[in-house]
């Protein structure tokens, strides 16, 4: 896979080892990281950097994994998130795959099977995001024609992509 | 004699059972995941370093200490497995009160839901008690999950005993909240206590919950036991 830039990624998990072993690793493996512990943290670390995929585990003091990915999904469109849970049963892997998420993996889980599902979920990101690119390009090309400018940079406005 | 009891250990025995012997398997899942990211880092640090990169030596020694620390981690867990399994030997048998608890405090703290628990325990029960050592252990173990789920994340526990005279002792659970402990007893920790013969009070503020255990049972008291 080619890409320009480096993966970024938010790892949460509340193993603090287990978190800063992994993402030593994963650093090694060239993405951008930023961890956090528990669920508020991430959200609030969702809300200030950009991330391209999260990888989270279920089951954390406070928020859950499940109430996580849910809070997640919301608020970022084209984030991808990838679960990583000793914890995992059957309803919970319904329940993420539900609130979409994007694959559910077992720890103690091979390190190249991580990297991959962290590499396909990019993929998937940036393929969701260029639909929506596209269909945007097209709408303004529509719009550029039939409206003035100022209906132009109000209807531009209305369309601006702010999801992070 | 022990038809309730009996009753019970069918009933919620294997479910408790099951229970406690999932969150000990994630437990040692996590270990594991520890020492294979830590190994695989080893590994990758290795390869690095075969093709000229310098190693930070701390890095190393980094990854050394965690996984002797995860071994050591891994033991412990695997000896509280043993004590829990060993608490189905048993029927009927003397117990220590704080060894049990003990146990019930090291095996809910692998819930991720477990808080801080203080131990004070100045004032000891005189003697063992004559009970069901696996229902004792099922009812601390309720009682503590009960007690870290109505205290949430941000609080903390803290234990001590009371003893007023000696047909029994009191396990006291403060809370950091007052009204924390209004919705005590559950029906299943009342249904355990009422088995064991426990009582379970709640002071007026609901901050601080006590559970009585009585030294003997008579329920539980064998014609050996009787002599």
């Amino acid at each position: 896979m080619g890409t320009d830039r480096t993966i970024n990624l938010l790892m949460v998990d509340d193993e603090v080892k287990f978190l800063s072993t992994i993402t030593e690793r994963l650093k090694l493996k060239f993405f951008t990281i930023s961890s956090a512990t528990n669920g508020m943290e991430a959200i609030e670390a969702a809300e200030k950097g950009q991330f391209d995929v999260a990888v989270i585990d279920l089951q954390m003091p406070g928020i859950n994994g499940v109430q996580l990915l849910e809070t997640l999904k919301k608020s970022h469109k084209y984030l991808e998130v990838i679960i990583l849970s000793g914890h995992a049963t059957i309803q919970s892997a319904v329940d993420c795959t539900k609130l979409g998420a994007f694959k559910i993996l077992e720890k103690p889980c091979d390190f190249d099977d991580l990297v991959n599902a962290i590499k396909e979920a990019y993929e998937i990101r940036l393929k969701k995001k260029f639909k929506d690119d596209a269909a945007r390009i097209k709408k303004i090309q529509e719009l550029s024609v039939f409206e003035s400018p100022l209906g132009l940079l109000k209807a531009l406005a209305k369309m601006d992509n702010t999801e992070k | 004699m022990h038809n309730d009891a009996n009753d019970l250990l069918n009933k919620e025995g294997l479910k408790f059972f099951g229970k406690v012997n999932a969150s000990i398997s994630h437990e040692l899942k996590n270990i594991l995941a520890i020492i294979s990211e830590t190994a695989g880092l080893l590994s990758d640090l290795t390869e690095l370093a075969r093709h000229g990169k310098q190693i930070e030596l701390s890095m190393l020694e980094n990854c050394s200490s965690n996984i002797a620390e995860e071994i050591q981690r891994g033991f412990r867990t695997i000896k509280q497995m043993n004590r829990f399994a060993h608490s189905v030997d048993d029927f009927i048998k003397e117990t220590d009160l704080l060894e049990t608890l003990d146990l019930a405090i090291q095996l809910t703290g692998y819930l991720s839901f477990a808080i801080t628990v203080q131990t004070d325990f100045q004032t000891k029960p005189e003697k063992p008690v004559l009970t069901c050592p696996f229902l004792l252990q099922n009812l601390l173990y309720q009682v503590l999950c009960f007690t870290y789920a109505a205290v949430g994340h941000n609080g903390h526990i803290h234990i001590r005993c009371s003893s007023q005279d000696n047909t029994g002792i009191y396990l006291v659970f403060s809370s950091t909240f007052e009204q924390a402990f209004s919705s005590f007893p559950t029906q299943g920790i009342q249904h355990t206590a009422d088995v064991l013969g426990a009582k379970l009070n709640t002071d007026s503020k609901f901050a601080e919950l006590d559970v009585w255990i009585p030294y003997t049972n008579p329920k539980f008291m064998t014609k050996e036991h009787k002599r």
